[in-house]
């Protein structure tokens, strides 16, 4: 695999969206680029502070009785 | 009125699903009541069609479908900005840092305030905000996300990938506004240099 083709399925590779081939290609080729492992790692991370930084907001308990009356 | 023991199991089951679906109102609506609202009547509707509910499917997407599209049709008017997502061109994040020499990247990912991240998700447009909510908060697949959003997965990759260009501009725009990057090279007067 070329780094070309690595960085185009690399998205995929983070989100886990690769069949078994193509994640079993995307990871040989990591193992031996530390180049395009270093941009794996990047792409990880971010996707790690987008999601931290986003899911730490819950809904009020208050709210969620009300809804919880609502409904039952 | 005595309520049935189906009916309260199923409230119990979808309320377990209530932080993902206010999360997403939140990020939709970026106002805390509109997003109480909206999860509110999102599910005294998901009662009132609890019967085209199939169990053993996915409830959390199921519920999501309901509350997204309850969106869109309170805020159908405002359906024109999606067109107007900046075209950024083929904007990564890491190519651009490691081109000006800031290394190691990460770092820079580390020093971003949360509250920047979230502001530049709500900056996206509501059809490719939801995506980014979906795949990268909830963790959902681009099937489950597609089967929420009602396109072909190949639409869902599609605004993922613009959603994330935007993103990663608007991350680099605020690193740059606020020192952690310079425009012409390496980290920001807050970073300390390496050993």
């Amino acid at each position: 695999m070329k780094c070309k083709e690595c960085e185009d399925k690399l998205d995929r590779y983070v989100d886990r969206e690769l069949n078994d081939t193509e994640a079993l290609e995307v990871q040989l080729h990591l193992e031996g680029c530390p180049e395009c492992m270093d941009h794996y790692d990047f792409q990880a991370h971010l996707k790690r502070v987008v999601r931290h930084s986003c899911d730490c907001d819950t809904a009020p308990v208050a709210f969620r009785e009300k809804l919880r009356q609502i409904l039952s | 009125m005595a309520e049935s023991p189906a009916r309260t199991a199923f409230a119990e089951e979808a309320l377990t699903h209530l932080d993902t679906l206010y999360r997403g109102a939140l990020r939709l609506t970026r106002d805390p009541d509109q997003a109480q609202d909206l999860v509110q009547e999102a599910y005294l509707r998901a009662l009132r069609y609890q019967h085209s509910y199939q169990q053993g499917t996915n409830m959390r997407a199921w519920l999501f479908a309901i509350m997204r599209n309850l969106f869109w049709d309170r805020f159908k008017g405002s359906r024109k900005e999606d067109v107007s997502l900046d075209d950024v061109g083929e904007f990564v994040l890491y190519e651009k840092l490691r081109d000006e020499g800031a290394k190691p990247e990460a770092d820079v990912l580390d020093k971003l305030a949360a509250s920047e991240v979230v502001s530049a998700v709500e900056k996206l447009p509501p059809l490719h905000r939801e995506v980014v909510l979906l795949v990268d908060v909830e963790g959902f697949s681009y099937k489950d996300a597609a089967d929420t959003l009602g396109v072909p997965i190949g639409t869902v990759m599609s605004r993922l990938h613009r959603a994330r260009q935007q993103l990663q501009k608007s991350l680099y725009d605020y690193a740059l506004e606020s020192g952690i990057v310079r425009g012409n090279g390496m980290m920001g007067p807050t970073q300390v240099p390496q050993q």
